[in-house]
């Protein structure tokens, strides 16, 4: 493998590393993809419809017996998160690529809605994209099959916002709410985060790579590759060689190409970068700017819980459907605030086959039995996603004393709310509880400790090479054959799932490398 | 990139352009029935241990009744019906620290005679540790014993095939042709 020497290297498979390397792959360039992971069969391998009882500790294992994947940060399988993503797609709008120019906070991406915007719509014809045309200036329509129905519990908290000027729209998913030509449509099992056994939703693996490997297009999957060095050439800032583990035998191995892309989830897209030290980098790869793992953006979520009245003892129904229906965008842009940015809701996006709750109702006996049955078609969840504004407190760097099994150092995350982020944290709560009040509901609890998901940002675009990492087109300042993308790139993080824009993003660096590679420019 | 008209009116166009004539690739609604032939199993429990892991006869017996006041037969079985206490077993097992609070819990039940008193009289002695438990007051001991059975007797009756079937009614986990529409008024 050492010796062939292919158009692009890909490392990691999901996302961005998929949609960057099926593209390619699709335009004749010869593509390499090293996942870290097992090849993982979506149809089978995952306890998809799994039930707790079915299990002595109650809890589903993720994959089923015999079935490997999943099994560390640096090891998912081929497809990486969108196997078990919830598939929630929603286009930036114009606003979050220029918050900085709104309220003077945070950081300007390098490039604006309209430079992204065709990426979008080819993603969302692409791979199939559901929602409804909103029409909002700060969540931008797209190219969408029709919207699934809301459920009963979303209508309720729908008209209860309404009352007092909070608007609730269909979700947005790469779910299919219609077949396609080779993928059926959602059957409502719900359980999207533990698989799709129809790949109704989207995986990187069956939507994008798997397709084009078919369609006979050069590109060549290398699973169970532990990526730990990217090797720079002796007089040039190039990279020469990109150097991996066998997740089984942990031999090492060789793979060089032209150009390299870094898609290998946020973090450990960092991580990889800050261990690939060379006397031109002392402090990583790609990081004259001394930017690399600063500007950690992390999405910071406040779970609320509560029983909407009026379904307290009503009969139960399945309404798991593919989890939340419904979504509560952004909406205090227009509002009267003391902080900068915003926050959106996800809700309802829990299945009922588990209720954990269910040990918080007080009393014992009868009336504990009652109670909880009473309130189990009740229940919803309901979460508060924020941005964070970058500020040096947070960040990721390497913690060399918590070694994994390949002997790599664990990349370590830093967070921390500044006063500002804490007034949105504070309003995240405070509206929350307002709207799911004005919903008739008894709110069962309310978080007061912020916690993160999505992780955002740590190797920014930018169009200063001394304030960021990449340039406009996800490309390294320093190391011209080094892209990266996945949602470290973002220089903000918005309030919006991040999943649908890496792979606008990948459309658009593919299309970039395809005609450098075209060019001969790399 | 598709430029849009933001009136309503073109709204609704574009919808039913996509609905009803599969401009879009991916609207064959022809294909649309075959997620109807997709059927799921709900797979029967896993067999559970008949005898317990952990607990000694006599202790796992009190582990079981105090499980069945907490959560009591009534049209449905109650936690010992539902297998709860190998479940509590099976995680205590694990758990030292719970062994070391199961123990002493044990301990101080066993000094008030708690396995010959009635149902009354059994009640009596944990009402006011639930009552102390759901008031947040969780210093002593025995209300942490009592927290640490209510939380592993309701995490394990409504996880059993019993209560999350039999009990809640739960109906998900099957193929659905289409997400049915609310018709309600809200």
């Amino acid at each position: 493998m050492a010796d062939k020497i292919y158009d692009v290297v890909v490392i990691g498979s999901g996302a961005g590393g998929g949609t960057l390397a099926a593209q390619l792959a699709q335009g004749g360039a010869d593509v390499l993809v090293l996942e870290g992971g097992p090849k993982i069969d979506t149809r089978t391998d995952f306890n998809t419809h799994g039930l707790p009882f079915q299990f002595p500790t109650r809890s589903i294992p993720v994959m089923k017996p015999g079935k490997q994947g999943m099994d560390s940060e640096r090891s998912r399988g081929v497809g990486g998160k969108t196997l078990l993503w919830n598939a929630v797609a929603l286009r930036m709008s114009q606003r979050d690529f220029k918050g900085r120019q709104h309220d003077g906070a945070g950081e300007d991406w390098p490039i604006d809605y309209q430079d992204i915007a065709p990426y979008y719509d080819r993603i969302e014809r692409e791979v199939g994209v559901c929602g409804n045309l909103d029409h909002l200036e700060d969540l931008p329509d797209g190219i969408f099959l029709p919207p699934v129905p809301m459920k009963c519990t979303d209508e309720m908290i729908r008209a209860g916002g309404a009352k007092i000027g909070v608007k609730v729209i269909h979700v947005r998913k790469s779910t299919l709410s219609r077949a396609s030509r080779t993928r059926p449509a959602c059957h409502f099992c719900g359980n999207c985060m533990a698989g799709c056994d129809v790949v109704a939703k989207y995986n990187s693996a069956d939507v994008q790579m798997y397709p084009a490997i078919r369609a006979g297009k050069p590109l060549t999957i290398r699973p169970n590759s532990i990526v730990y060095e990217l090797a720079v050439e002796k007089d040039s800032p190039k990279i020469s060689e990109v150097r991996y583990l066998d997740r089984e035998t942990k031999e090492q191995g060789t793979a060089r190409g032209r150009v390299a892309g870094v898609a290998c989830a946020c973090a450990q897209s960092v991580a990889l970068l800050l261990m690939s030290k060379w006397p031109r980098f002392p402090t990583g790869l790609a990081n004259s700017s001394g930017e690399l793992g600063r500007n950690f953006v992390p999405h910071i979520t406040c779970g609320i819980a509560a029983f909407l009245e009026d379904r307290i003892g009503a009969p139960p129904v399945n309404d798991e459907g593919f989890l939340d229906h419904a979504y509560i965008p952004s909406f205090m842009h227009d509002r009267k605030r003391d902080y900068p940015r915003s926050f959106g809701y996800q809700f309802n996006y829990q299945n009922h086959r588990a209720v954990g709750w269910a040990r918080s109702m007080k009393g014992m006996g009868k009336s504990f039995k009652e109670s909880v049955k009473a309130h189990y078609p009740a229940y919803i969840t309901f979460t508060g996603y924020m941005e964070l504004v970058p500020n040096r407190d947070s960040y990721i760097d390497l913690d060399e004393s918590v070694k994994d099994r390949y002997g790599l150092p664990s990349a370590r995350r830093h967070w921390k709310l500044a006063d500002d982020d804490w007034k949105r944290f504070h309003a995240v709560q405070d509206w929350g509880r307002q709207i799911l009040t004005s919903s008739k509901s008894q709110i069962l609890s309310v978080s007061e400790t912020p916690t993160t998901n999505h992780e955002i940002g740590g190797c920014r675009m930018g169009v200063d090479p001394k304030r960021s990492v990449l340039n406009a087109y996800c490309q390294s300042h320093d190391v011209p054959n080094l892209y990266v993308v996945d949602a470290s790139v973002f220089p903000s993080a918005s309030e919006k799932n991040p999943t649908h824009t890496i792979m606008a993003l990948a459309s658009r660096t593919a299309d970039n490398i395809a005609e450098r590679l075209k060019k001969g420019e790399v | 990139m598709a430029s849009y008209s933001t009136d309503r009116r073109g709204a609704l166009k574009i919808i039913s352009a996509i609905g009803a004539t599969c401009a879009y690739p991916h609207a064959s609604d022809e294909l649309y029935g075959q997620t109807v032939e997709h059927q799921h199993e709900n797979a029967p429990p896993a067999p559970a241990p008949l005898k317990p892991a952990y607990f000694n006869e006599a202790d796992f017996l009190v582990v079981s009744r105090i499980a069945d006041l907490i959560i009591p037969a009534t049209d449905t079985p109650g936690a010992v019906g539902a297998g709860v206490p190998i479940y509590i077993d099976t995680v205590i097992a694990k758990n030292k620290n719970q062994q070391t609070l199961a123990a002493e819990g044990l301990q101080w039940l066993a000094e008030k005679g708690f396995s010959d008193l009635s149902e009354e009289g059994q009640l009596a002695v944990l009402q006011p540790l639930c009552e102390a438990c759901d008031a947040g007051e969780l210093k002593s001991r025995p209300v942490q014993f009592f927290q640490m059975m209510k939380n592993l007797t309701a995490d394990g009756y409504y996880t059993s095939q019993v209560g999350l079937m039999k009990e809640l009614g739960y109906t998900g986990n099957t193929a659905m042709a289409e997400f049915p529409t609310c018709v309600h008024e809200h």
